[in-house]
């Protein structure tokens, strides 16, 4: 299984992408939202992008709502992860389309528990494959 | 005008919330402990907060505490010497999520800055810092009120 990482800290990143590796899912990083959408662009789409929200050049709502608008990432399970906790806000990614919503700090087992609750924890053969 | 902190927030609430994140974000095993001391010099980082209350929250870090910080963050080996680039990250994403933590307890709504580090902005009298000490290193969380309306470092926009 395939996780975009779209986070403006290298450190998130780099956190976010050890447990999803951990997990057994191929990862790649960006930026901020423009980059992600580069990368889907260019062909790669993921089973589940885990997306901050305030972010430089293109915030996190702003790609939520760009992914939405793309019929063809349709099958893309989007994941705010962020510290914006309030609940008008977190009600907003909803409505835009997100699927989950964790928010930071997060604990790895945490974060495997939401995954869970999505059905995105790869199986062993998916692991293996 | 925008309320004192001291008047939204209390110094055992910033400090719980500091715990938190510590546990978090640095290990699980890794604790903050009071030590009643004042902001040390050394390296800040902070976030702005924009609404009903106008102010920052501001991390700093003595000099002895960024590079350990640093490895624990990103669970580098004791010998492996972080970048320069690394530190100011991870600096700047702990005041995040701070900041992101305590907006949550302020009035809102309203919107956080993106993170920085250098020399924080000016605060108005009436702070509320928490000092601790991490590993024996002198770090200061402090919720400061805005001298005016922080000017927006965000793309998003204000409900």
């Amino acid at each position: 299984m395939r996780a975009l990482v779209i986070d403006d800290s290298r450190a998130m990143r780099r956190i976010v992408s050890s447990i999803l590796e951990g997990l057994g899912y191929e990862t790649r990083p960006a930026g901020h939202g423009r980059e992600a959408l580069d990368v889907l662009e260019e062909g790669w789409v993921p089973d589940l992008a885990c997306i901050d929200w305030n972010m430089p050049v293109m915030d996190g709502l702003q790609f939520v709502s760009a992914v939405r608008a793309n019929p063809s990432w349709r099958s893309v399970t989007l994941m705010m992860v962020t510290t914006e906790s309030e609940h008008g806000q977190i009600v907003r990614a909803l409505a835009a389309g997100a699927h989950e919503y964790v928010i930071k700090p997060f604990t790895p087992d945490a974060f495997a528990d939401k995954l869970s609750l999505l059905g995105l924890l790869p199986t062993a053969s998916e692991v293996s494959a | 005008m925008t309320a004192t902190i001291a008047e939204l927030i209390t110094v055992e609430t910033v400090t719980d919330v500091a715990g938190e994140v510590w546990s978090a974000m640095v290990g699980a095993d890794e604790v903050l402990v009071p030590d009643g001391g004042s902001a040390p010099a050394g390296t800040s980082a902070w976030v702005t907060v924009t609404g009903p209350w106008n102010g920052a929250v501001v991390l700093t870090c003595s000099p002895s505490a960024t590079d350990d910080l640093t490895r624990a963050v990103l669970q580098l080996r004791p010998d492996e010497e972080p970048e320069a680039e690394d530190v100011d990250d991870v600096l700047r994403e702990l005041a995040n999520i701070l900041g992101g933590n305590v907006k949550s307890l302020l009035p809102g709504p309203s919107v956080l800055g993106l993170p920085e580090t250098g020399t924080p902005p000016p605060a108005r009298p009436g702070s509320s810092t928490v000092a601790v000490s991490w590993r024996g290193h002198p770090i200061a969380i402090t919720v400061q009120g805005a001298t005016e309306a922080p000017e927006l470092t965000t793309t998003e926009v204000p409900l």
